[in-house]
């Protein structure tokens, strides 16, 4: 299976011959935290719903994020108590139960009146109180239902209140190990599920406020590692909740479009910023209801773009597939969503032939670069299927050059050369000439 | 066994005696911090473990009994299978439940003393989302094209494919292909070899694979080699010797191995072996774990490396496992 936990990446080999000193101390280790597990698999065992047991998980869980039992440890005590019940309303057969029409528009927590007031026990002091000094110690009992919450909408807007705090307080708990442990899927997946609760039990404007910090979180993840691809997955599924319906959104392809544009100058071979920016770009042709001549100037704008970027660096990969990405919508336009839908074929003709003499152009500073070739290759092989022709001879003898020179430069690839030399008809070409 | 290598130059040679022993040795480590904190993966070690001693050609370097006993004391009354007892059930352990339990031919133990396949074939099934296909780890709800490739690998094997929407799993998997021919983690998602692995054998699996763009995919894939003869997941990545297996058990599924340089890559992966101790690691010099012991194993059984036994490509499986099950 793709689980990539527990294996052992980038961690130098040493021996594993222990002094007994060092043995023993091991020991001590095992032996303190087989009896935490203990302690939480025993309160589990005994249906303990106490912040006694949430913060053993807290206390686990550091010493161990990949021990996702425990991570659902944790999500049972939230939901089996430490939140308030309220969040049963968005499911569809509380909104069946309600019968006044009203309610199933009413903001989830606030559909229900007496049931949340008794599930909104007095909260003690913040279940993941813990570690000193972090932001996870602040208190998330503050929405402590009083005598004033008597109401129905007073105790709503309490309950609201203390799930906004452990919610928060939670989102806390889960950073400290998400920098520990970026690649860890069982946090990132345990952080999903909290920003879902956030969904299901806040109103709209509080949940919004919480979603729009992820968004910091996923930055931030991403200019310590910019190729995290949690991280950029994580953006996008954050980005997709902010412009929901559900959190009151609007679209942000802008902004996002613009923040890979950020990423791409910061570092130019950041492939996954490549990539997200190709899959932004038809919405945001689409949303600013670019006419057929902004759409020209817009893919103008973008290979000229790209194509400083190849002057400096041919030998990335990253900048190859973009360019890849930009020439495909041009020479392959149906069941890809295109950039520029107005091109006629002499136009596209026109885009990719200009492209092919530029990249030839590169080949004066970089006659060694394999990648160069690897493109030639390939748009020349397209500019024949846009046209529907077979190749003349002036491209074949191109062709069989650069297959010599890939085979020179990247002889790794050479059984791929040369099936495509047999693909082109050009083997026996070859045997003529010797 | 590896008799055939013997007569390689010394560091082409595949220790094949040191890894028995080495995977041998994993459960007998209790000593060490490190066995109880991966207690989480311990039902998956067994498959990678005894994927590998597979290959190697002793299946019998773990006891049998012990073996389909443990699997069993790991399944749950709702048919799923938890990491170890007391590990709640989770899509990835199941499914190393189901193929270990495959691979030792001991589905009739699973009907006769655990919860049967019916409910095993249950449990997977109310994991897909029946609106966009795709299906979730567990009951909390994370989805990932992992999963739907683990439930249809799972589910085929115990003849229970029937069980989910294959036409909607299909489609979920054709909404995470990308221009360059790849797949992401879910629709929008760049191509990672792991991920491009789960979704060309979910489609092979589902008897689809006319959908993947296998010259663009093949070119993908292809660049993932780079200089020192390893593969990478990613562009401008490091290499590593888990994409051994990723990346080459995708090329063999769309019949373009040949598009790498076969004799470096089988290079590169004994470079990576503990010669002394057994095992092998993700590069030269670093720790050995059995996950990269088995992907270095199954990248040189796909590369036709001697002595070792064929690799399902599909299941990661030993063939004869793949052949005995499902007649292929
Ligand atoms: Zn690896």
């Amino acid at each position: 299976m793709a689980d990539q936990g527990g294996s052992a990446h980038g961690i130098a080999r040493t021996s594993r011959v222990r002094t007994e000193e060092q043995r023993k101390v091991e020991l001590d280790k095992i032996a303190k935290y087989r009896e935490l597990e203990d302690q939480v698999r025993s309160g589990v065992a005994r249906g303990d719903t106490s912040p006694g047991l949430f913060q053993l998980t807290s206390k686990l869980l550091r010493l161990n994020p990949e021990y996702y039992t425990v991570w659902n440890v944790r999500r049972r005590l939230l939901t089996s108590g430490l939140l308030s019940k309220s969040s049963a309303a968005s499911s569809p057969l509380t909104v069946s139960l309600t019968a006044s029409p009203t309610a199933t528009t009413t903001p989830p927590s606030a559909a229900l009146s007496s049931s949340s007031l008794s599930a909104t026990q007095p909260s003690p002091a913040s279940p993941t109180a813990g570690r000193s000094g972090t932001t996870a110690d602040s208190p998330a009992g503050e929405g402590k239902v009083s005598a004033a919450d008597a109401t129905p909408e007073a105790a709503a807007a309490a309950g609201q209140k203390k799930d906004f705090d452990v919610l928060k307080s939670e989102l806390e708990f889960t950073i400290p190990l998400l920098l520990d442990s970026p690649k860890c899927y069982w946090i990132w997946s345990y952080r999903l599920w909290l920003l879902q609760q956030v969904i299901d039990r806040l109103s709209v404007s509080m949940a919004r406020r919480v979603w729009q910090e992820e968004l910091g979180l996923a930055s931030k993840m991403l200019t310590r590692d910019r190729r995290n691809f949690h991280a950029w997955g994580y953006r996008r599924h954050v980005v997709a909740q902010l412009e929901s319906p559900r959190l009151g959104g609007e679209s942000m392809v802008e902004a996002e479009f613009e923040y890979t544009t950020r990423m791409i100058r910061m570092d130019l071979s950041n492939f996954s910023a490549w990539h997200s920016r190709s899959k932004l770009i038809p919405r945001l042709l689409d949303e600013r209801g670019a006419d057929d001549s902004t759409r020209k100037g817009f893919l103008d704008e973008e290979l000229g773009l790209i194509r400083e970027a190849l002057n400096v660096g041919p030998e990335d990969q990253s900048l190859w597939y973009y360019h890849q990405f930009l020439i495909l919508n041009l020479v392959n336009p149906v069941g890809h969503p295109t950039l520029t839908p107005a091109f006629s074929l002499e136009d596209r003709v026109t885009y990719v032939t200009r492209e092919i003499q530029d990249i030839k152009e590169l080949l004066e500073d970089y006659d060694d670069v394999k990648l160069i070739y690897e493109a030639l290759l390939e748009y020349t092989l397209y500019l024949g299927q846009l046209q529907g022709r077979k190749l003349d001879g002036a491209e074949k003898d191109e062709l069989a050059e650069w297959l010599q020179k890939l085979k020179k430069l990247d002889p790794m690839r050479n059984g791929r050369w040369t099936e495509l030399e047999r693909e082109c008809g050009l083997v026996e070409m070859e045997a003529f000439e010797t | 066994m590896s008799e055939k290598s013997k007569t390689l130059p010394k560091e082409l040679q595949l220790v094949a005696s040191a890894h028995v022993k080495y995977i041998q040795s994993l459960d007998t480590r209790k000593d060490e911090y490190e066995y109880w904190l991966t207690e989480h993966l311990r039902l998956n070690g067994l498959y990678w473990g005894l994927t590998a001693l597979h290959l190697l050609g002793h299946p019998e370097a773990l006891p049998r009994t012990e073996t389909i006993d443990f699997v069993l004391s790991c399944q749950h009354e709702n048919g799923g299978f938890g990491a170890a007892p007391g590990h709640d059930a989770h899509m990835l352990s199941t499914v190393s439940a189901v193929q270990i339990l495959a691979m030792i031919d001991a589905f009739d133990d699973l009907e006769a003393r655990g919860k049967g396949k019916a409910q095993v074939g249950k449990y997977i099934a109310n994991l897909q989302n029946r609106q966009t296909g795709t299906f979730a780890g567990d009951e909390w709800g994370e989805e990932d094209t992992r999963f739907l490739y683990g439930a249809f690998n799972a589910l085929s094997l115990l003849g229970l494919l029937d069980l989910v929407d294959v036409d909607k799993a299909v489609d979920h998997v054709v909404a995470c292909a990308n221009f360059d021919g790849g797949y992401g983690v879910s629709p929008g998602a760049e191509s990672h070899a792991g991920q491009i692995f789960t979704c060309v054998a979910a489609l092979t699996i589902a008897g689809r694979k006319n959908l993947v763009d296998a010259d663009r995919l093949g070119k993908w894939l292809s660049e993932r080699q780079i200089a020192g003869g390893g593969l990478n997941g990613r562009p401008e990545k490091k290499e590593d010797v888990c994409y051994s297996w990723w990346v080459l058990s995708s090329l063999e599924m769309i019949g373009k191995t040949h598009w790498i340089d076969r004799d470096q890559l089988i290079a590169f992966i004994l470079r990576c072996q503990d010669p002394e101790n057994g095992g092998i690691s993700d590069r030269p010099g670093d720790m050995v774990d059995v996950w990269h012991t088995l992907f270095g194993l199954t990248g040189l059984s796909l590369l036709e490396y001697p002595g070792l036994e064929p690799v399902d490509e599909v299941y990661c499986l030993p063939k004869s496992t793949t052949e005995r099950i499902l007649g292929k």
